[in-house]
């Protein structure tokens, strides 16, 4: 067993223990600087990854853990997250009542289980990350006792994720059956054979749909906008960055490392539930005035748009799907630390109404994320979207010439992204053309905000004009996978 | 990216105009220093990229912008002699503009906005002069054109100002289509918009644009006609002199309408015999125009809008008569020499109280003295008298249109004239004759941030036919002939004009309380006053055509709004509907999970 492999894992499981420790003897007026303790531990520990190239491929711990490109590009994507997360919750403190060093604790193991997912080449470490997170996640999304609609969203996530696990693991023990193994490398070098087999499409078909839950995408999308709406919105945000990329990562490796055989044939499947998805997203997220809410669905139609990467099944598509994640990650955590600072009791669309005279700064970066979720050049999510639709395009070009499914889907998805923008629009709207706003008092923005905000903003706007450099990096991360 | 000075060069103003934008809004000495300080920064590190260049350095930055298959798109600085100058032109004058506009526009309450824009200005400016593709060049050419809009705006109270800015806007959009269609043309073609690219496919086919090589060629054209404010997109010009003076003197006389004739100079390679013919004679009709109707105005910052837009004609006519380098010296002296008058006249008007009129100003000679010495060591220069900058850039111009075509030299020669006459007639009215108004009375020396800049301007208007700019690009392009023979000819030519016009001004306007010309020239006199009824006509033109077209877009649009409202509620509903399904109903949501399960094993596994 070579621990080395999984230093970065370590280091937050570590970091997670010695906040636990210091909690104790830590007066509660100073619990804040444990949350920026965590902070500056995440970054240490973003910045050490840096120093471990992607390098040949390992894999160890019984051929479990997989420490390649890929796996590495998704650590760094989880730990940004988690710093920017770790933040937005320094910034809830106040209003989650108790406990705030445990909340530090566990969304910290949240975060090593996401990690721990990216490095996955085994069904049985698949699931015990997924796990890992999940069983966070309970407690996190129904962390505000006092609160109603947190205990609501924290039981719906319960029992449908818990359903989702079981339809899993259902799955997991249909293709050890059939395969007799777990381990993705041993299954695929088993693919012709296991591709004969129904049983083992089963199996395939019941682990997808648990992961679909994950990245709410159909036909499990239902959860996602109550417990968006419920959770703290610092854990919202980590369902919505964190959890899905964690989800995007498995569905990549077990649709290209365990089962690249069968994915080329699903790519149908793939692609209707990513139009499916769009749509539903898009189309739900027109009437719903909660901002929380809306993004809930924004993040269905996202998931949507990250699926056509994946049904485009060839190589640039991952990339995109990686790209995308990357200002995805960027764009949504401006938006809920806008959120975390304006939104404190009404999370009405409504309550932004005269942002932009109150904070020009908070109005101007929820304004630009919102844009970017539009995909407006030259932002990151115009490029992302680009990327995808070209992924797909090139799909269509290799496929049979009567065959026009890539270029069907790529207009629904066209249509999904005209619908995305009268909405989003409308949160641009209310703040800063709102008629007679109600409330005009300043909102002083504290510095642990605006050095987050500030580099988001810079994020969405570099990777929206600069992409060589993580284009590049994306490219050399999907060499993992097989198409 | 190797070597950070190229960029730093190009980005240091953006960068100030972003934390301007961000940061500096309340905070107007700290904008002012942030804005100042980015472009005096950028003029030193060109002055040593100069240094480098003549020490024979090959400078180039270049990224790879995206790479996505075989699609490739570079983000590429080109240094040459030719941007070089302009880079020093665009960041040394503007320095000296950006300085003078502390003073100037002191207690403005959009003083942080001006420096923003102006910041934002430099940089895209910057971004035309160094770009090494048309692509690139378009983005910065548009970026420019905002700019612009921006600061003709920047009263944007003032109806007036409005106006002049959406006018200036929307004209540059005619050109610029011109523009955009050639560079498509050329694309489709050479397959390529890299600059060297292009020129070496044209080198490889002389064929390659067969017979479209003339319109291709008038379309590129196009840009600089409105950039440039030639003849027939003139009419912006004048009008955009609505903007603060500083604006004036940096955007509207010394850089970015001298962006267009930098443009053809850059492609010269693309123009056949025919087209360059056309582009001389736009040039020389411009000039002549041009000339004439400043004879007539009464506006200090007109008059010298017009004087623009006439030596704009000049140099583009260089560039129609084959002589880019001829082009590009007198832009380089103008910059000089017309900035330093519109900052001398910022000046008359600041001391006025802001008043434009020149029969209400008068004996400003004795009230403000440093203003008048630097005015006229520009107005001589503009006349082009020996030995003023002006007489070296002119002379060559006039030198080469005597040796390829005496039709346009007896225009260079007349325009030569009505230049020195109208000049003579500004300042005598300006700063000699009795003064007719309070104001006059009244006026007052500018502050020393105001007067020492131009002062600099003053000495390289003076001086900066001594450089020798047009031998530091001759090597970019082919050699031409000396023409030595000729070259004392037109100074003869030359001399003998301003000759002419300084007596004629002497003899109408010494004394005169008011303009004797329109009482003995009624016809012609209302005709230049009316600028030739250009902005009429135009107007008539577009209630014929665009109005006629708006209506029938109008009635279209009615049908279309009934087709978009029922997609929108469409939509709508089908969100409502939608909605329904998500009750918040744990049950519901389980069945839901279960029953789509179920669908897509059905679907996969039975199907």
């Amino acid at each position: 067993m070579n621990l080395s492999l999984l230093t970065l894992e370590l280091g937050v499981i570590g970091l997670a223990l010695a906040l636990l420790l210091i909690d104790l003897w830590t007066p509660p007026a100073l619990t804040g600087r444990l949350g920026l303790a965590a902070a500056i531990g995440l970054l240490l520990i973003l910045a050490l990854s840096w120093n471990m190239s992607g390098g040949p491929p390992v894999v160890g711990c019984g051929g479990m853990f997989a420490r390649d490109g890929l796996a590495l590009f998704f650590k760094r994507l989880f730990l940004a997250v988690g710093v920017l997360v770790v933040l937005m919750g320094v910034e809830y403190r106040e209003r989650l009542a108790l406990g705030f060093g445990e909340f530090n604790v566990i969304l910290l193991i949240a975060l090593a289980g996401m990690m721990f997912a990216a490095s996955a080449n085994d069904f049985v470490l698949l699931f015990v990350a997924m796990e890992l997170m999940s069983v966070s996640f309970y407690v996190l999304v129904s962390f505000q006792r006092s609160r109603l609609p947190s205990l609501e969203a924290g039981v719906k996530y319960l029992i449908l994720s818990a359903l989702a696990a079981a339809f899993l693991v259902f799955g997991i023990a249909l293709i050890f059956g059939v395969g007799n193994t777990t381990n993705f490398a041993a299954l695929n070098a088993e693919g012709v054979r296991l591709a004969q087999d129904k049983l083992y499409w089963l199996g395939l078909l019941m682990v997808l749909l648990g992961l679909a839950f994950k990245i709410a995408a159909f036909p499990l999308q239902m959860w996602a906008p109550d417990v968006y709406q419920g959770a703290p919105t610092p854990v919202t945000a980590l369902l919505a960055i964190g959890s899905k990329a964690a989800g995007f990562v498995l569905l990549l490796r077990v649709l290209f490392v365990a089962a690249p055989v069968l994915a080329a044939h699903w790519s149908k499947l793939l692609m209707l539930a990513s139009a499916v998805t769009i749509l539903y997203g898009n189309l739900c997220a027109i009437p719903q005035r909660n901002l929380k809410r809306l993004l809930g669905y924004s993040s269905i139609a996202n998931a949507g748009y990250l699926l056509l990467g994946v049904a485009a099944v060839n190589a640039s598509g991952a990339a995109a799907v990686l790209y995308y994640l990357a200002g995805y990650l960027f764009t949504l955590a401006a938006a809920f630390l806008v959120i975390c600072v304006v939104m404190r009791d009404n999370e009405d669309i409504g309550a932004l109404a005269g942002l932009s005279r109150r904070s020009p700064l908070l109005a101007g970066a929820l304004a630009l994320a919102m844009v970017s979720l539009a995909g407006v050049p030259p932002l990151a999510g115009f490029l992302g979207k680009f990327l995808l639709f070209r992924a797909l395009i090139e799909r269509g070009a290799a496929e049979s010439p009567e065959s026009f499914r890539s270029y069907w889907l790529a207009g629904v998805a066209v249509i999904g992204v005209v619908i995305s923008l009268y909405y989003y629009f409308a949160v641009i709207r209310v703040m800063y053309w709102a008629k007679d706003p109600p409330d005009l008092s300043p909102i002083i923005v504290p510095a642990r905000v605006q050095i987050p905000l500030a580099v988001c903003l810079v994020a969405m706007i570099y990777l929206g004009v600069m992409p060589g450099a993580v284009l590049a990096g994306a490219t050399e991360a999907v060499k993992a996978l097989k198409f | 990216m190797n070597d950070p000075l190229p960029w730093l060069i190009l980005f240091l103003p953006l960068l100030a105009a972003v934390l301007i934008a961000l940061f500096l809004q309340g905070k107007p000495r700290l904008s002012a220093l942030v804005s100042v300080g980015a472009v005096v920064v950028s003029f030193i590190l060109s002055l040593d990229l100069l240094a480098q260049f003549l020490g024979g350095a090959m400078l180039s930055a270049k990224f790879n912008w995206l790479r996505v298959g075989h699609l490739t798109i570079d983000f590429a600085l080109r240094f040459d002699a030719l941007s070089l100058l302009m880079v020093l032109i665009v960041t040394g004058v503007g320095a000296v503009i950006h300085i003078y506009s502390v003073g100037y526009m002191k207690g403005d309450p959009g003083y942080p906005r001006f420096f923003g824009c102006m910041s934002l200005f430099t940089f895209s400016m910057l971004g035309v002069v160094l770009s090494g593709n048309f692509f690139q060049m378009f983005i910065f050419w548009e970026l420019v054109g905002v700019c612009s809009y921006l600061l003709i705006g920047f009263w944007h109270r003032r109806p007036a100002a409005a106006d002049a800015a959406k006018k200036a806007f929307l004209t540059n959009r005619l050109g610029d289509f011109g523009f955009f269609t050639g560079i498509i043309l050329v694309w489709s073609m050479a397959g390529t918009m890299d600059f060297i690219r292009v020129r070496e496919e044209m080198m490889r086919n002389p064929e390659l644009f067969d017979a479209a090589a003339t319109g291709v060629g008038l379309l590129i054209f196009c840009g600089a006609v409105g950039k440039s404010a030639q003849f027939p997109l003139h009419v912006w010009l004048p009008d955009a002199m609505e903007g603060p003076t500083p604006v004036s003197a940096l955007i509207h006389a010394a850089t970015m309408v001298a962006a267009g004739v930098y443009m053809i100079c850059r492609v010269f390679f693309i123009f056949n015999v025919p087209a360059l013919q056309i582009i001389a004679w736009i040039g020389g009709l411009t000039a002549l125009m041009a000339g004439l109707i400043a004879v007539q105005q009464d506006d200090i910052k007109r008059i010298l809008a017009y004087s623009t837009l006439s030596q704009l004609g000049y140099m583009v006519m260089a560039v129609g008569l084959g002589e880019p380098p001829a082009a590009m010296f007198h832009l380089g002296t103008h910059a000089f020499f017309k900035a330093l008058l519109f900052l001398a006249a910022g000046s008359v008007i600041h001391g006025m109280s802001h008043e434009q009129d020149i029969w209400k100003m008068g004996r400003l000679k004795e009230r403000m003295p440093l203003t008048f010495w630097t005015f006229l060591a520009g107005a001589l220069a503009l006349c082009g008298l020996w030995p003023f900058s002006g007489f070296f850039s002119k002379d060559a111009i006039l030198a080469l249109a005597c040796e390829k075509s005496p039709t346009l030299f007896a225009v260079g020669i007349f325009v030569a004239f009505l230049t020195t006459f109208y000049m003579f007639r500004l300042i005598l009215v300006v700063f000699f004759n009795r003064s007719k108004s309070d104001a006059a009375g009244h006026a007052h020396e500018s502050p020393l941030i105001m007067v020492v800049p131009l002062f600099v301007l003053a000495a390289a208007s003076i001086f900066g036919g001594f450089f020798g700019i047009e031998q530091f690009l001759a090597p970019q392009f082919a050699p031409a002939p000396e023409a030595a023979s000729f070259f004392i000819k037109a100074a003869g030519f030359g001399f003998a004009a301003f000759a002419a016009g300084a007596v004629t001004a002497f003899a109408l306007y010494f004394k005169a309380q008011s303009d004797p010309l329109p009482a003995q020239m009624q016809w012609t006199c209302g005709l230049l006053r009316h600028k030739f009824y250009f902005d009429e006509i135009y107007a008539e033109l577009i209630d014929l055509t665009q109005e006629s077209l708006a209506k029938a877009a109008n009635a279209l649009d009615f049908v279309l709004k009934l087709v978009i409202r029922a997609l929108h509620g469409t939509a709508e509903l089908t969100g409502r509907a939608l909605r329904l399904a998500q009750t918040g109903n744990l049950q519901t949501y389980t069945l839901l999970f279960a029953a789509g399960i179920a669908v897509v094993l059905y679907f996969m596994l039975l199907h």
